[in-house]
């Protein structure tokens, strides 16, 4: 074993048996004195993310084993993976994931192939891009509650600033594009990529900022066009950043509640009725518990197998654009 | 020197002697001083009021009153886990018509029942409508909240619009129908009728109004859901009509806030609506049509009886609170709902009335013309229309989106009404 040197210095001076003894308490003594101080410094972590993250979520996936109704709280029972059953048969929650499916989907590709175009667009480093890039983030300063509430009144068929001409020149028809399934659906979809395409452009532009400019000089001074410089050597190198910024992206959207809940509901009818809103609606508006808990728990899943496909795609795109 | 020291001795010794009896007798005046009440407020125009007489309470009585103004949705919630946690949090709930049921069902509140009759002559119980005493909180043979916000729901219309087409306010659906067309005019803007759209509350609660005024009913005789009954499904046609024909292109989305202003900004010609909101239309700051609105009875079905639908609020005392809380809570309601007080509470704008005395006040009539038809709403009142029974949120979101649906083309009345039955019987 190797002998901490510090910890020589000192055996050094003690009697041939004590020192044959000591340096090992020693040496055992320090690595747990170590071991006691890391497992110290993690323990207020520790705590933290036992106590928000993996207590809150057992008891997630304990409430969600039970009818448990806060309303009925004596009637609680145990009913084993019935509430997931129920979630499956129950043709609005199908049609929530489905919405929200769409909606993350369409929403994120928007923002990827926007955002990387507006971050190309700021990539040199001047005043001008500067006063751009903290122009455009304006959106993303605002809470998505306010944003709904925003494009609610600008869409108004009657008297909404935009939403009047769009009806009037029949873009929308009569009712408002909130008033129509697929328009609703797509009018969500478009503030979604309005208020986050920002950011997506601002990882990105972190991305590309970070790119060794070395590389892109050889590919010019070899002769490649722009086109080719982007397509084989700027995307392959910003993988890493692009998955994460899809990761990101990703993970929020499939969680949309508030510019649904405020803009339509969930309607007309459930047309854009998302997993978030079906489960608050169980929990907070029937405290229907055992239900919402199913409901946010296959939300969970889904974001988790979303998350750990993310992770792997990560490491090998890094593993690609290093080289290793 | 020696009278001056005997003087401040006995200056002290008075002081000492009678401090107690100047005590008791601030205790006498504040029988509640040192206590805190704190109330869970429905945001509606009343709350701010509430909160505003507040030091007026604590100069009367001692009381600390702590008014927590929220949303629907939260007030429902927070007093709802406030209930079942058993953690006593609120002493006052604003308690919604609709909530009765679930608040009987699981003694959330005090049975006022014997305190009502032990105080009665001091509530003055006789110049209290009685259909607001049950609506707003009587259950079975419970009582779990007592009124103090009667809302009565009433026909505001453009009286310049009915006079330039020579038609007087309806006084029928069918009539209200047949006008709803007549005054339509989307050339210029100009609509005959609106109403809540908006999938969910908005949408069921309003349809339930009209529903009711139609001959429907969302409960049958036995009690249990008669969602897709022949009446429901004829109402529900006319109500789409009206809609597809005769209302704001934007309405099939409008909440009670969307559909209140554009009646304000003069684009309705006429609405049913909550009592509650027939001061705003006489505020030159918010509307466009101060001096061309009235107020009427709100219309029933021809040959039916007549009743008026009533809303509003009750104050609820959290079963979960000490004794002195519940004492000092029902001394807040019976002081609110006292004669000078509630005249007041109605005078700094809460558009919450409640006794029969207050129809004919001077200084509330000239300011409220239209309390004369609140209190012929008020003596016909129908706190049923939408029934106060613990499935009622269930049963108000199954409606909020088959009426929805029908109102966007998604589907026809029959086949989403049929739909929704399905679902509400599963709820019983």
């Amino acid at each position: 074993m190797e002998l901490n040197p510090d910890l020589r210095d000192h055996t050094a001076t003690l009697s041939p048996r004590v020192a044959l003894k000591r340096p090992v308490l020693a040496a055992r003594s320090y690595a747990d004195r170590r071991r006691l101080f890391l497992i110290s410094m993690a323990l207020p972590g520790l705590a933290y993310v036992v106590a928000v993250g993996v207590w809150p979520l057992t008891k997630g996936i304990w409430f969600s084993l039970y009818d448990y109704n806060l309303l009925k709280p004596a009637q609680t029972h145990f009913v084993g993976l019935r509430n997931y059953a129920d979630v499956l048969d129950d043709s609005v929650a199908r049609q929530a994931f489905s919405n929200t499916v769409v909606f993350t989907v369409s929403a994120v590709a928007v923002e990827l192939v926007l955002g990387f175009a507006i971050a190309l667009a700021l990539w040199r480093d001047d005043r001008f891009n500067r006063v751009c890039l903290a122009l455009i983030l304006i959106p993303v300063t605002i809470t998505p509650l306010v944003v709904g509430l925003i494009f609610r009144a600008l869409l108004m068929p009657d008297y909404g600033l935009v939403g009047y001409y769009l009806a009037e020149s029949g873009f929308s028809g009569p009712h408002g594009l909130f008033a129509y399934g697929s328009s609703a659906l797509a009018t969500l979809i478009f503030v979604d990529i309005w208020e986050w395409t920002p950011l997506v452009a601002l990882i990105l532009l972190a991305g590309l900022k970070a790119l060794p400019s070395d590389i892109i000089e050889a590919a010019r001074a070899d002769g490649a066009t722009g086109v080719q410089r982007l397509r084989m050597v700027i995307i392959p190198l910003m993988a890493p950043t692009i998955v994460l910024a899809v990761m990101l992206r990703t993970i929020d959207a499939f969680r949309i509640f508030d510019s649904i809940f405020v803009t339509t509901g969930g309607g007309p009818g459930n047309a854009t009725n998302s997993l978030m809103l079906h489960a608050v609606k169980q929990g907070l508006e029937f405290f229907n518990i055992g239900l919402a808990s199913a409901i946010a728990n296959v939300t969970l899943l889904c974001i988790a197998v979303m998350a750990t496909a993310f992770v792997i795609l990560f490491r090998q795109a890094d593993r690609r654009a290093h080289g290793s | 020197m020696t009278s001056i020291k005997g003087f401040f001795r006995e200056i002290a010794i008075a002081g000492l002697v009678l401090a107690p009896l100047v005590g008791s007798a601030a205790a006498a005046d504040k029988p509640l001083e040192g206590v805190t009440l704190t109330l869970a407020s429905q945001n509606d125009q009343f709350a701010a009021v509430l909160a505003a007489l507040a030091p007026k309470f604590k100069e009367q009585t001692g009381a600390t009153l702590k008014v927590d103004i929220l949303d629907y949705g939260s007030l429902l919630t927070k007093t709802t886990a406030d209930f079942v946690g058993h953690t006593g949090g609120y002493d006052l709930i604003t308690m919604d018509i609709v909530w009765s049921g679930q608040y009987a069902q699981n003694d959330y509140s005090v049975d006022l029942v014997d305190w009502i009759k032990r105080d009665a002559s001091e509530l003055q119980l006789d110049d209290i409508y009685p259909t607001l005493l049950n609506a707003l909180g009587h259950y079975g043979d419970k009582q779990v909240a007592f009124p103090f916000a009667g809302y009565a729901n009433v026909l505001a219309y453009r009286k310049d619009l009915f006079d330039a087409a020579g038609l007087s306010p309806p006084k029928t659906m069918e009539e209200l129908t047949a006008d709803a067309y007549k005054l339509t005019d989307p050339a210029k803007h100009q609509y005959g009728f609106v109403a809540n759209g908006q999938k969910g509350p908005a949408v069921a609660q309003d349809w339930m109004q009209y529903n009711t005024e139609m001959g429907g009913s969302i409960l049958g005789p036995d009690g249990k859901p008669a969602l897709n009954s022949e009446a429901n499904v004829k109402s529900l046609t006319v109500y789409r009509d009206l809609f597809q024909k005769a209302a704001p292109p934007g309405a099939v989305n409008y909440d009670w806030g969307g559909r209140e202003e554009s009646f304000r900004q003069g684009l309705v010609a006429q609405m049913q609506t909550w009592s509650v909101g027939a001061p705003g239309y006489y505020d030159p700051a918010s509307s466009k049509i101060v001096d061309k609105v009235a107020i009427a009875p709100a219309p029933r079905g021809a040959g039916l009886p007549q009743l008026y639908g009533l809303g509003g609020w009750g104050l609820a005392i959290n079963a979960d609170i000490k004794d002195k809380q519940k004492q000092a809570a029902w001394a807040f309601i019976k002081w609110l709902d006292s004669p000078p007080e509630h005249k007041e509470f109605n005078l700094m704008g809460a558009g919450s009335f409640l006794r029969k005395s207050e129809m004919t006040d001077a200084d509330l009539l000239a300011k409220f013309p239209f309390l004369p038809v609140i209190a012929v709403t008020f003596e016909h009142g129908d706190g049923e229309y939408r029934p106060r029974i613990p499935q009622y949120p269930q049963i108000q979101d199954i409606l909020g989106t088959a009426v929805n649906s029908v109102l966007v083309g998604n589907t026809d009345p029959k086949a989403a009404l049929d739909a929704a039955q399905l679902e509400a019987v599963k709820l019983f």
